[in-house]
């Protein structure tokens, strides 16, 4: 993947999102959740690799760093977007986020 | 009109269910009971239990968490009719005896009778390294061979393993079916009680089988064991689990849930002989994973319960890993065996097969229904499914629900399914050798069944064996 597929996004300003708090983004129909694991940011897609319902408004735990889908209870490790139990099986898709300047920027690709 | 053949006939079918009653059926008076939860769940029912049980915090939690789920979601709508189920009307919890015992003769009077009645001891010493036996909602007798134990097997029931094995417990727990994957194991995950733990260490092969048995004994009862099976990376088991209840006008329900994590080249068969009494609600989530070379096969006999949903699933996550899932379903008057079983590939080169038997008769209603899935990725990967099925009568039903999902282009997946009624020719070919159309028909249908009763433990194939031609007899019409 070059750079140049990449798009970089401003979701809120850092001071929005605290520790344990999230953040749904829509880019092209495509939606991405940004969670602020204890200070640090992950994200992940929005979708849950079991049967593509949504998953970012699931059970956030920002100690573990995990996700459950709100579906059939699959954790998902927030850090890498694998799952941590069945019955999903395949990861989700992750997304490099950032603090720039006062903002968070997520790249897309 | 009723000619006097009929009548007879109708005589030996009511033979039937008096069979049961005077076999497994019967009740024991509940006299010494430790404790009867009153009927209905609630939040307070489940934290008696945990209270009951002394567990640790995060258990507490998980039970209520569970619980949550299960009022927040729907009763299924499809399969059987679940909608009969008064929730309400259930004890989710009885102690029959304040303690596990690894000595028979502690065993409570009553309850070693009903055991003793069913063979559990004596099958111990013939032919099992192993016995677990649960009465109500706890497992009141448990013993392991000392020479596996000594290998470090851990066969218990999964009270004693949460206290005693707390790590191995929770480092595993939950991870194969989350508590809110459907909603009765949600219920399970809430009100668990009893079940087996089984873990097994890298290189131990357990040769003789490991055996638990279910028994109901009250009334509008609720049983929930929880099993969990490890096996490490080149160990091997096979765990059978038997159950039986008595006969009530009113329903009661048993809803388990089973996992089983089987590590790289290990290997797990798990055996069910499935005969509970015709008011009991049998609704079960089993899930298997099996890791890279890993081998995991369900041997799964449905004949009892009033209606039966299970589908046995093996996520095959390792290359080279194997599933394979035997299903037999008999479904009689009144009964409703929705069975079969899911196979998940996703991984290169594994492989599976699922062979589904049914039978109904006398009006029952037998439905296979199952998964087969190829996950892009799990390439070189092949999978065989065959469903048959066997009416016996014009007034019995079959159906087939087969799901196939392929992502993957390299895969090699086959399907076939059969439904077929015994035939005048069939019956005249063999009575024209001797027999009589009793004995024809039974030898149809342990013809028809012989891919699966070949699987089991010759112990258990005469027992199954035995079970199906007290089902088949009088159905002849």
């Amino acid at each position: 993947m070059t750079d140049a597929a990449r798009t970089k996004i401003s979701v809120c300003p850092a001071a929005e999102l605290g520790p344990g708090e999230r953040r749904l983004v829509e880019l092209d129909g495509r939606k991405i959740g940004v969670f602020n694991c204890d200070g640090t940011l992950y994200a992940i897609e929005d979708r849950c690799s079991h049967d593509d319902g949504p998953l970012a408004e699931g059970e956030f735990d920002p100690a573990n760093c995990t996700v459950e889908c709100p579906r059939h209870g699959s954790l998902f490790d927030l850090t890498t977007g694998r799952p941590k139990t069945l019955p999903a099986f395949k990861p989700v898709q992750t997304f490099p986020v950032a603090v720039e300047g006062d903002a968070i920027t997520l790249e897309v690709s | 009109m009723a000619t006097p053949e009929v009548l007879a006939e109708k005589r030996e079918l009511a033979g039937i269910n008096a069979d049961y009653k005077e076999k497994f059926g019967f009740n024991d008076p509940e006299t010494g009971y430790a404790y009867k939860a009153p009927k209905g769940l609630s939040r307070e029912v489940v934290e008696t239990i945990s209270d009951f049980k002394q567990e640790p915090q995060w258990m507490r939690d998980f039970r209520l968490k569970a619980l949550e789920h299960f009022e927040q979601r729907p009763t299924p709508q499809w399969g059987g009719d679940l909608d009969q189920i008064d929730f309400e009307d259930i004890h989710y919890f009885v102690r029959a005896s304040e303690k596990n015992s690894r000595d028979w003769s502690e065993v409570p009077e009553d309850i070693k009778y009903t055991f003793d009645r069913l063979g559990i001891p004596e099958a111990e010493r013939k032919f099992l390294s192993g016995v677990g036996a649960q009465y109500e909602s706890e497992v009141v007798y448990h013993q392991v061979n000392e020479k596996l134990e000594a290998q470090g097997v851990i066969f218990t029931d999964m009270d004693t393993a949460l206290r005693e094995h707390e790590d191995l417990v929770r480092e595993h727990w939950a991870t194969v079916i989350p508590p809110n994957d459907n909603k009765l194991a949600a219920l399970n995950s809430a009100v668990w009680s009893g079940g087996s733990f089984v873990y097994v260490p890298a290189g131990v092969k357990v040769e003789m089988p490991l055996q638990a048995y279910f028994r109901i004994n009250t009334e509008n009862m609720g049983q929930f064991e929880r099993t969990l099976i490890i096996t490490e990376e080149g160990a091997d088991v096979h765990y059978i689990e038997g159950c039986t209840a008595p006969v009530y006008s009113t329903d009661s329900l048993h809803s388990a849930v089973v996992e089983i994590v089987a590590k790289p080249s290990s290997r797990v068969r798990y055996t069910t002989v499935q005969n509970w009494s015709q008011n009991v609600y049998n609704l079960v989530t089993k899930r298997a994973v099996a890791h890279e070379k890993a081998t995991m096969e369900w041997v799964d006999c449905n004949l009892g319960s009033k209606l039966t949903m299970k589908y046995p699933s093996i996520y095959l996550l390792g290359p080279e890993a194997h599933g394979e899932i035997l299903s037999i379903a008999f479904a009689g008057d009144g009964q409703h065996q929705d069975a079969g079983g899911k196979i998940i590939h996703g991984a290169p080169r594994t492989s599976s097969s699922i062979f589904s038997k049914s039978i109904s008769k006398d009006g029952g209603r037998a439905t296979y229904r199952g998964l087969l899935e190829v996950a892009d990725g799990a390439t070189e990967s092949r999978s065989k499914v065959v469903c048959d099925a066997l009416l016996l009568d014009e007034d019995s039903r079959s159906d087939t629900y087969p799901t196939i999902r392929i992502d993957e282009n390299d895969a090699d997946v086959g399907h076939e399914a059969t439904v077929s009624k015994i035939g005048d020719e069939q019956l005249f070919y063999l009575q024209a050798h001797g027999l009589d159309e009793e004995e024809a028909s039974k030898m149809i249908v342990n013809g028809f069944i012989e891919p699966v009763t070949k699987e089991l433990p010759m112990e258990y194939a005469v027992e199954l064996n035995r079970l199906i031609e007290l089902q088949m007899e009088g159905s002849i019409g």
